[in-house]
């Protein structure tokens, strides 16, 4: 056990902590909810992107700087304490993206990752459906191959299709097996959102922007060299890229850190320093705030030396949400009345409130990551 | 940045648990609570006979000069078997305040026990079967010999750990190298450690419970409420688990922030152990509140370890004054 830095890493995070601070934009962007944000942020990516710093992970030759897990944590660490922009290109670069590394061809490889890494092009996820939500295995969307086996023939509808409202491309699960139940026959596809047939329709959040979208498929052509992974192994590429997710990348200890010091310095700015429940409450979350922080860093090491991420990564799914909301529902409480208005000095909490909300239900909900972890790490019995 | 166990630390756990799992099962240490010593002169000698007890002495001491990165898997797995008597006492803070003492190779060789009440403890664990009891003189610790205080025996919750009122006269004991804080830290982080084996074995028998008990036609296990009943409780398990690791570095190195790391180890495995005990009682339902169940040998070490070493508010204190200032 070193927990140390090495001069490497010292070094590293000196050389992200300097272009950040030369490149940050110096007032926040719109939500990348706006068609505007939307937008501003790519340019942001791209930005990033040119500098070497938007997949810092991946391998070089696809456009990311080929930082181990480790570095990735410190560039995380240095990128959230400079107040940089959200990532538009979150289900891209953390979520597809390793995916396609673990299981793409090498032409899938040549042809999505670079245009991933620089937002060119910008990536909605389309898994859920209004009959699949958290029993995600009844996808119904079907794909069937064209006579000429050269084409997938999609249709269906997907909903809660984060990013989906702007996005360039997609990437969805579809039943291309007629006769399959549950989670065989299902095939990933990577779809362009323009492709004739299809129909985006926004839905607005809670914060009344279109964080997420429906998308209809009717009769939707794309080629079989987009399928990612084997035809009718759809499932086991989604899980794979979502252990990843859970487990690793989808919410980096920083943000965590940082919101924390943020609620510190609220609660000194507002707080009534005599109320000990109030003080012991805002320990506890810093507590929580960085006890996330070794456990990534305890996994994230586990990786390095060779060691697998399973079902364990629904433990960190619902830490981090759980803290999350109470952070935020703590800030909520310091602030009193005052955190009623939307677009006062108090703005970022209160979005940041809501969004905090959609923590435990999205990528699975709590409740689905309690049956993971008991089936499958307390070996309890599948109901 | 290296946040993992060596295989040399991971090996000597695993013999370490091996050991316990073939010589020391529930039925014995039942037979130690029946005795009333919670002691097992036994167990203590072939523990120090693995090298366990003297794993941070120095190698002047006939001891392993190993730090806490070291020994906190092998706490652990003392927890898991619920082992009797001051054994995580002698091993962190009596080790490390004894040193160079005419007590120490006995640390080594089995023959001396160290307990402690450092923080005004009205009732004394182990003293009865310790050689050796720390106590706090001002910001050091006195080292006095069992012989010297006037032992009066209590009934505890723990038959695995003896109880007894101290009167001790004034002017007695030894000062000894070690500070009474850094002593604190030890001592905290030892049972923080062992804490965490006694919690993870909790929902271990919670869940071979939970396999085999059948109710309307299933296991229990298979019902939601019971899943989701035990995987909070291991959710808390494990975040506590990365913590004491932390503190395990930090008093190694001796780190500035040992003493915040510490106490945030134990505030995050005291709240841990007090939902899997009780997560693993409901689990089993009534026969879980019966003498005749193991999991009362293993909550009720829990229930005695969660408030020693300093309590839950004693500790968040401790991580709110070093992370938010010193309450004015």
């Amino acid at each position: 056990m070193d927990l140390t830095e090495t001069e490497d890493e010292k070094s590293f995070r000196a050389e992200a902590r300097q272009w950040l601070q030369a490149n940050v934009p110096a007032t926040p962007l719109p939500s990348f909810d706006t068609a505007e944000g939307f937008e501003l942020h790519r340019q942001w990516e791209g930005l990033l992107f040119e500098a070497g710093w938007s997949a810092v992970s991946w391998p070089v030759e696809y456009g990311g700087r080929g930082a181990d897990y480790l570095k990735w944590l410190i560039f995380e660490e240095e990128y959230w304490r400079s107040g940089a922009p959200g990532r538009v290109s979150q289900n891209g670069i953390f979520l597809l993206g390793p995916t396609i590394i673990e299981v793409g061809t090498e032409a899938q490889k040549a042809r999505y990752l670079p245009a991933m890494a620089s937002s060119r092009e910008i990536w909605a996820q389309a898994w859920s459906e209004p009959d699949a939500g958290s029993d995600l295995a009844s996808i119904r969307s079907k794909g069937r191959l064209s006579d000429d086996g050269t084409e997938w023939i999609l249709d269906g509808q997907k909903t809660w299709a984060s990013r989906a409202a702007w996005a360039d491309w997609c990437f969805g699960i579809f039943r291309t097996d007629p006769e399959s139940i549950r989670h065989r026959g299902l095939t990933f596809i990577l779809i362009p959102l323009d492709t004739p047939g299809i129909t985006v329709r926004p839905i607005a959040q809670l914060d009344g922007d279109a964080g997420f979208a429906e998308i209809f498929f009717d009769d939707v052509h794309v080629p079989v060299a987009n399928t990612l992974g084997e035809p009718g192994k759809g499932w086991n590429v989604a899980m794979a890229a979502a252990g990843f997710e859970r487990g690793v990348s989808l919410r980096s200890p920083a943000r965590f850190n940082v919101a924390v010091d943020r609620l510190i310095e609220l609660w000194k700015q507002v707080g009534d320093l005599d109320d000990d429940t109030m003080r012991d409450a805002v320990t506890d979350l810093w507590m929580q705030a960085e006890g996330y922080k070794l456990h990534t860093a305890m996994t994230v090491t586990k990786l390095l030396e060779g060691g697998h991420i399973g079902s364990e990564s629904s433990l960190n799914k619902i830490f981090w949400s759980e803290m999350d909301v109470r952070a935020h529902e703590l800030a909520l409480q310091l602030l009193g009345p005052g955190a009623e208005r939307t677009d006062g000095p108090y703005e970022s909490w209160v979005d940041g409130f809501l969004f905090s909300l959609s923590g435990p239900i999205y990528a699975g909900t709590n409740e689905i990551q309690r049956n993971i972890i008991a089936d499958r790490v307390l070996n309890l019995p599948r109901a | 940045m290296q946040f993992s166990f060596s295989s040399d630390q991971r090996d000597f756990a695993a013999s370490l648990r091996e050991m316990l799992t073939n010589e020391f099962t529930t039925k014995q240490l039942r037979e130690i609570w029946d005795t009333g010593t919670g002691h097992d002169p036994a167990l203590w000698a072939r523990l120090s006979d693995m090298g366990v007890l003297s794993m941070m002495l120095p190698e002047t001491d006939a001891g392993m000069g190993a730090d806490f990165t070291d020994v906190i898997l092998l706490l652990e797995e003392l927890g898991r078997a619920a082992v009797p008597g001051p054994v995580f006492e002698t091993m962190t803070v009596g080790a490390l305040a004894l040193h160079g003492t005419s007590f120490a190779t006995g640390i080594a060789d089995g023959s001396v026990a160290v307990t402690a009440a450092l923080l005004g403890e009205a009732n004394v664990p182990h003293a009865g079967m310790s050689d050796v009891v720390l106590l706090r003189d001002g910001d050091c610790v006195s080292a006095v010999e069992r012989s010297a205080l006037q032992l009066t025996s209590v009934c505890g919750l723990d038959g695995g750990r003896s109880l007894s009122t101290i009167l001790r006269p004034t002017g007695l004991g030894t000062i000894v190298a070690i500070e009474w804080s850094e002593a604190i830290d030890a001592g905290a982080l030892g049972a923080a450690a062992y804490l965490l084996g006694v919690s993870s074995r909790m929902l271990e028998i919670a869940g071979d419970y939970a396999r085999e008990r059948r109710q309307f036609g299933q296991p229990i296990g298979a019902f939601q409420a019971v899943k989701h009943l035990m995987a909070d409780a291991l959710l808390k398990v494990e975040f506590a688990r990365p913590a004491i690791a932390r503190a395990a570095w930090s008093m190694a190195v001796g780190d500035d922030d040992r003493s915040r790391d510490v106490s945030m180890a134990k505030v995050l495995v005291a709240d841990a152990a007090v939902k899997a005990a009780r997560s693993a009682l409901q689990v089993h339902g009534a026969i879980g509140y019966t003498w005749e169940c193991d999991l009362q040998l293993f909550m009720k070490k829990a229930w005695a370890l969660i408030p020693a070493w300093g309590t839950t508010t004693f500790h968040r204190r401790r991580v709110s004054d070093a992370v938010l200032g010193v309450r004015v």
